[in-house]
């Protein structure tokens, strides 16, 4: 920890530390551009220069470039520094356009703000300003390369952060231009950092476009809501629209970054469908009319059939308050058929992970500082894409990542693959636990070994299993695996890869409660007669949804709550909008059992350049905002309980009731989070049996895809341009044998559906499987991840006609 | 001609490149047999520090010192490169000797890898210089041969491979970071130091980067010994020959080899024939296009590397341009400016924009549109360029626009008073 002065005051800061970072934090914002704590120092800008007076390090230098040590004395103040930082805006401003009243960057412009800092005011040349040929980068990035000023933070993001190929630095001198060989879509699917790293217009957001002035925007801290890593985001709204998304910084989930999934995932809040007001029999009513008929109906059900013919449904979408409320209201009316995930599978196994994961429990900063990492049914860009971020610093600092995945997972980095059939992951775990390779041969066992050699010499293992693939019984494995891995010197850390941003939430709420599946039988048979489902959509989510189909068409009764449009609203009689995460506020526990606070970001409404009348600025003057009935399902819930709750109270109320809440009350926005109590729970018995094919079958395993499955996402138009083709990988092997050639139409006979789609064949897929990934909206929408290998047929196409 | 040794051109004959045969009659490979049957690699490195050999590709460092920095007992992989890369505007003397005699170079790295017992050595050469790469391939396949290259060289177990890399052509690629990230395939941007090439170098790796003409001398200062090398210069604290390459307003041009210390009139009346069409000498530049003029001050001024840093200047690579009574020195340090400005990475914004605001004021100057305001920005341009960029570069180019300030500033004020350039 060494001691220095910096401009007569002194600081003592961890081993490491650069002089930069040590001023900050008395307070001395000295300018930079290239300096990021994420991509480190490079010392390109030439901007945080200071004087160092005394100590191991004489003269004026760069500060980003030197370690802070012991008895260091520098000036931030002195002269000729002052003069230098001066000059390098100076330089930097030369060519570049000021084009300030037109540029989206306007207002959160670090240019602007650094060259104010800087002490430049007035442009001394005269001479012709250097422009560029700008490209078309894509749906999601703007590009105006006259604006830049070369601190290389983009190429640095890009390539050497985020392990993107098809952008970067070409050129040389003061023609250096950032961009692609030629125009064309950025390939990496975390381009939109580029609109954040960039320290001014060069990189805008292209679907933000002339829409508001930063300082116009409603912005608050938020979690990302659009898988299960809960990325800390910042969401900005006006005119009742949210407009955008930006990175947060929370340094133990996403650092720095996030996604293009999370970043232009936000548009299901302005989807023209989505559910504005409540509707009761498809008529129109106030809130009050609403939860009276809500209520009455339930009452009249109870009365006839009993308290346990209502059931209650519950999500991992939903915040951890609103889950906890329809908990609460299931104890109100008598119930105990209360679940919280409408995938039966996927539920098990967010407890299983949920109960067994306890003081292994790893962060994505864990992964990062990690030295070696194994992959286990987890395919991070499809199903968690800021883990594939993690696992590429981890790599770049030296760590060994090994996958196991029947699909040809692809990380941006360099990874050791095993393609192994899903049935046999399982075993895999167990060989690695037991370290005994009988039941594999050849290359597969030399393999395991291998991992298993490396997971045991490492000083910070990291085992990471997919909820997906694994199963119940899996997770259990993978949770016994890093216990087994453990050391008292030496912890293995577990991490589960779970799909929604509350799963963990929702399955501790489940604890050893019934299931989906239970419920819907119940359904069936007429037991339950009324359902109350909290934003979830059985008829896209269960593990079969033809069945949750039969059993919702079954009911006499049911009241939805969700702001999205989903299908099972067409089932409902009784239908209460709800806020979107930016709308209201709330908990999430991310995958490792982190409770992170959402706040509120704008209020909900019809955007006003849809109510507008297209005048600018729009005035139309009523005495109600149209669009903001949505409320928060927290306080719907509370509501149908009789009662009006604040947040803060539910909390108080939550926390108060289960020890493993206890942090929730003192849960800050833009903090870290916390970390749920571990509760000791039994972990849940697994029951779940593979279907193995026999040889020459194919089993078909559906999988996630980036932006093809996740549900919020699905509702958002700015990914529309991104959305992938349906296709079926096989492996070469069973391409030969069915005699299909690449992007050959093939008939899909399977229990679910028949389809027809193209194929793209392979040599990194594990043989023997069929590998589906999930696009919603399109023809194989009814194909749901997350069930296991199933018994499937695949004709070529020109055969069947 | 004068009567002083010849060491490095020794063999060199007009229009002819030495081969094997011809350098093993002339001696050729003792300087490696004797390092290899009867030197340790410390004792190697022990001479050519004693030798006071420094580096000739411009900085001029010991290159004993910088051996010595070497982890030549680490085991794994180590690398020797020579910079090749000789792109300084008027320096060609590292082209002269590979087409005089390329088995110079390959000895003189075989020793130096033995030195360093680095197995893998590289000649990272410049772009343009097709026929030194043929000359350099030939001396290669040839060596290999003969033995002095591969494994288990002349039966001393030392085995070390060596191999041609072409550069794609920027000047910055001389710098020796830059020139280690361009033989990776990496974008030729400099690395900033610590952690010095001897630590982290060529794919990580402890590397050693030296100029073409500093492996040249090695094996002629193993064969020969020390005293005799530092016995070679005029001046005490010198050592050795150099290769001094003549350019400019001269009636001769040639390359020669002269002893260290040999003053400048002397280079410039004896072997470049005096000042070209009868005219005054006006100023030079003594060792390439970054280090700062000399004048008719300088004439009787000893060219070593410390005799020049006295006079404000540099000795550089010692390849002298010099310009007549009729050049317009602003013009001329715009000329050099431009070049710099063209061939910088485009890396830190000193260099990048700074070189740019540097050449639009000495156009503005020289054209005629310059103002007395010019010229204090000018020098404020030299104050914080100077020491403040990445690497040497705009440090270099920094080294003219000091000197014209310095010793031609009446030169510039007329340019500004008279509203035109006073040559034309």
């Amino acid at each position: 920890m060494p001691k220095l002065t910096i401009d007569n005051q002194s600081v003592e800061v961890p081993d490491g530390t650069n002089v930069l970072e040590a001023a900050k934090r008395l307070g001395i914002v000295i300018p930079h551009f290239c300096y990021h704590e994420a991509l480190g120092a490079v010392g390109a800008c030439r901007l945080c220069a200071m004087k160092f007076e005394d100590g191991p390090v004489k003269g004026i230098q760069m500060a980003c470039m030197v370690t802070a040590q012991e008895g260091m004395v520098v000036s931030t103040l002195d002269a000729a520094t002052v003069e230098f930082r001066a000059h390098v805006i100076e330089w930097l401003m030369m060519n570049h356009p000021h084009d300030c009243p037109v540029c989206d960057e306007g207002g959160e412009c670090q240019l602007q703000d650094m060259t104010v800092a800087g002490g430049h005011t007035l442009r001394r040349y005269r001479g012709l300003k250097r422009t560029y040929p700008n490209q078309q980068l894509g749906p999601f990035i703007e590009h105006e390369m006259n604006r830049c000023i070369q601190c290389y933070r983009c190429a640095r993001t890009y390539q050497d952060y985020c392990g993107g190929e098809d952008f970067g630095v070409l050129g040389t001198n003061q023609r250096v231009y950032f961009g692609r060989f030629r125009d064309g879509r950025l390939e990496s699917p975390f381009s939109g950092n580029l609109v954040d790293v960039c320290p001014t217009g060069v990189f805008t957001d292209k679907a933000f476009r002339f829409k508001s002035r930063y300082w116009d925007l409603e912005e608050a801290p938020s979690v990302c809501p659009h898988c299960g890593l809960g990325c800390a985001t910042i969401p900005g709204g006006r005119y009742r629209e949210l407009q955008r998304v930006r990175a947060g910084s929370n340094r133990q989930t996403n650092g720095f970054f996030i996604c293009d999934r999370g970043r232009f995932g936000y548009g299901h809040a302005a989807h023209a469908a989505r559910p504005r007001v409540p509707l009761v029999d498809g008529q129109e009513v106030d809130w009050t009319q609403a939860l009276a008929a809500a209520r009455a109906r339930l009452d009249k059900i109870i009365a006839a059939h009993g308290p346990r013919s209502v059931a209650l449904l519950g999500s991992s979408r939903a915040g951890l308050e609103a889950n906890a409320q329809l908990r609460s209201l299931a104890r109100l009316l008598g119930t105990d058929r209360v679940v919280f995930a409408a995938h039966a599978p996927r539920d098990w196994t967010a407890r299983t992970l949920a109960a067994g994961l306890g003081a292994q429990a790893s962060s994505l900063d864990d992964v990062r500082r990690s030295d070696c990492l194994l992959l286990i049914g987890a395919d991070p860009l499809a199903e968690a894409p800021l883990l594939a971020l993690a696992v590429r610093q981890a790599v770049r600092g030296g760590a060994r990542a090994a996958i196991i995945d029947p699909r040809p997972v692809a990380l941006p980095c360099a990874t050791a693959h095993l393609p192994l059939a899903p049935w046999r992951l399982g075993q895999a775990l167990a060989a690695l636990g037991d370290n005994d390779w009988s039941r594999f041969e050849g290359q597969e066992a030399v393999f395991l070994e291998g991992v298993h050699e490396a997971l045991a010499g490492a000083r910070h293992p990291i085992v990471i299993g997919g909820a997906d693939l694994l199963g119940p019984a899996g997770m259990r494995q993978l949770l016994e695996l890093a216990r087994r891995l453990s050391r008292e010197d030496r912890p293995c850390g577990a991490m589960g890869v779970l799909s929604g941003p509350n799963s963990y939430g929702a399955a501790l709420l489940a604890g050893d409660g019934p299931d989906f599946e239970e419920l819907s039988n119940a359904m069936i048979t007429g037991e339950v007669r009324a359902l109350i489902c909290l934003e979830s959509d059985p008829l896209t989510q269960a593990a079969d949804p033809a069945h949750a189909g039969l059993a919702l068409a079954r009911l006499d009764l049911l009241v939805a709550l969700d702001s999205l449009p989903t299908k099972t609203l067409g089932h409902a009689q009784i239908i209460l909008p709800t806020t979107v995460t930016a709308e209201g506020a709330g908990c999430f526990v991310n995958n490792e059992g982190r409770m992170q606070t959402f706040m509120r970001v704008l209020a909900p409404g019809l955007p006003l350049r849809e109510t507008g009348g297209g005048g600018h600025p729009p005035r139309l003057f009523m005495a109600d905002t149209p669009g903001a009935a949505p409320r928060p399902a927290w306080e719907i819930l509370a509501g149908l309980q009789g009662r009006a709750a604040s947040l803060a109270e539910l909390r108080d109320a939550l926390a108060r009731e289960d020890v493993r809440f206890a942090g929730l009350t003192a849960l800050a926005a833009e903090s870290e989070g916390q970390r749920v109590a571990d509760a000791g729970l039994a972990l849940p018995a697994t029951r779940v049996e593979d279907y193995v094919p026999r040889d020459g079958e194919l089993a078909l395993l559906v999988c996630e895809a980036l932006f093809g499955s996740e549900e919020t996402a699905f509702y958002s138009a700015p990914l529309d341009p991104v959305r992938p083709e349906p296709r079926l990988i096989l492996h070469e092997r069973d391409a030969g044998r069915l005699g299909v050639t690449p992007g050959e139409q093939v008939r899909l006979h399977s229990a679910v559906e028949e389809v027809v789609l193209p194929v793209e064949i392979r040599a990194d897929s594990a043989p023997g499987v069929a590998i589906l990934p999930r696009v919603r909206g399109s023809l194989v929408e009814a194909f749901v991840p997350g069930v296991g290998p199933q018994p499937c047929r695949i004709n070529r196409e020109v055969d069947h006609a | 001609m004068s009567g002083y040794p010849r060491v490095l051109f020794k063999n060199r004959r007009p229009g002819e490149t030495l081969f094997l045969d011809d350098y093993l009659a002339a001696g050729g490979y003792a300087g490696l047999r004797k390092a290899l049957k009867t030197m340790t690699p410390a004792e190697v490195t022990a001479t050519v520090k004693a030798a006071g050999l420094r580096g000739r590709g411009g900085a001029g460092f010991v290159t004993g010192l910088k051996w010595s920095f070497f982890p030549a007992d680490q085991p794994g992989e180590k690398y020797l490169v020579c910079n090749g890369d000789e792109m300084e505007p008027g320096t060609y003397k590292d082209r002269q000797l590979l087409l005089a005699d390329p088995h110079q170079l390959i000895e003189g790295m075989l020793i130096a890898a033995y030195a360093l017992q680095a197995p893998v050595g590289y000649i990272f050469l410049r772009y343009a210089y097709e026929d030194c790469a043929r000359n350099v391939e030939r001396a290669l396949g040839e060596a290999r041969r003969a033995g002095f290259l591969g494994t288990n060289i002349l039966g001393s177990g030392f085995s070390c491979e060596l191999h041609l890399h072409r550069s794609a052509g920027r000047y910055i690629l001389g710098e020796e970071t830059a020139l280690l990230n361009g033989l990776e395939g990496r974008r030729p941007n400099p690395r900033s130091k610590p952690p010095f090439p001897a630590q982290k170098g060529l794919f990580g790796k402890p590397t050693t980067v030296n100029n073409v003409e500093t492996l040249a001398n090695v094996p002629h200062i193993i064969v020969h010994g020390a005293d005799w090398y530092q016995g070679l210069a005029l001046t005490e604290k010198g050592a050795g020959t150099k290769l001094f390459g003549l350019s400019g307003h001269l009636n001769h041009t040639p390359c020669v080899e002269l002893p260290l210390g040999v003053p400048l009139g002397e280079i410039i009346s004896d072997h470049g024939g005096g000042v070209w069409q009868g005219r005054n000498f006006k100023a030079c530049l003594p060792g390439g296009a970054s280090t700062p003029f000399l004048t008719r001050a300088h004439w009787d001024l000893p060219m070593d590397f410390d005799t020049l840093a006295a006079a404000h200047s540099r000795l550089g690579t010692a390849c002298v341009t010099v310009f007549d009574e009729g050049t317009c020195m602003v013009a001329a340090t715009l000329n050099l400016n431009r070049f710099f400005q063209r061939e910088s990475c485009g890396w830190c914004t000193p260099c990048r924009d700074g070189l740019a605001m540097v050449s639009w004021l000495l156009e503005k100057i020289e054209s005629g549109r310059g103002t007395p305001d010019d010229i204090p920005m000018l020098q404020d341009q030299l104050r914080n360029i100077s020491g403040r960029s990445f690497c040497a570069l705009a440090e270099g180019a920094m080294g003219p626009v000091e000197a014209l300030l310095r010793l031609f500033m009446d030169e510039v004020e007329d340019h500004v008073k008279k509203g035109r350039c006073p040559f034309n």
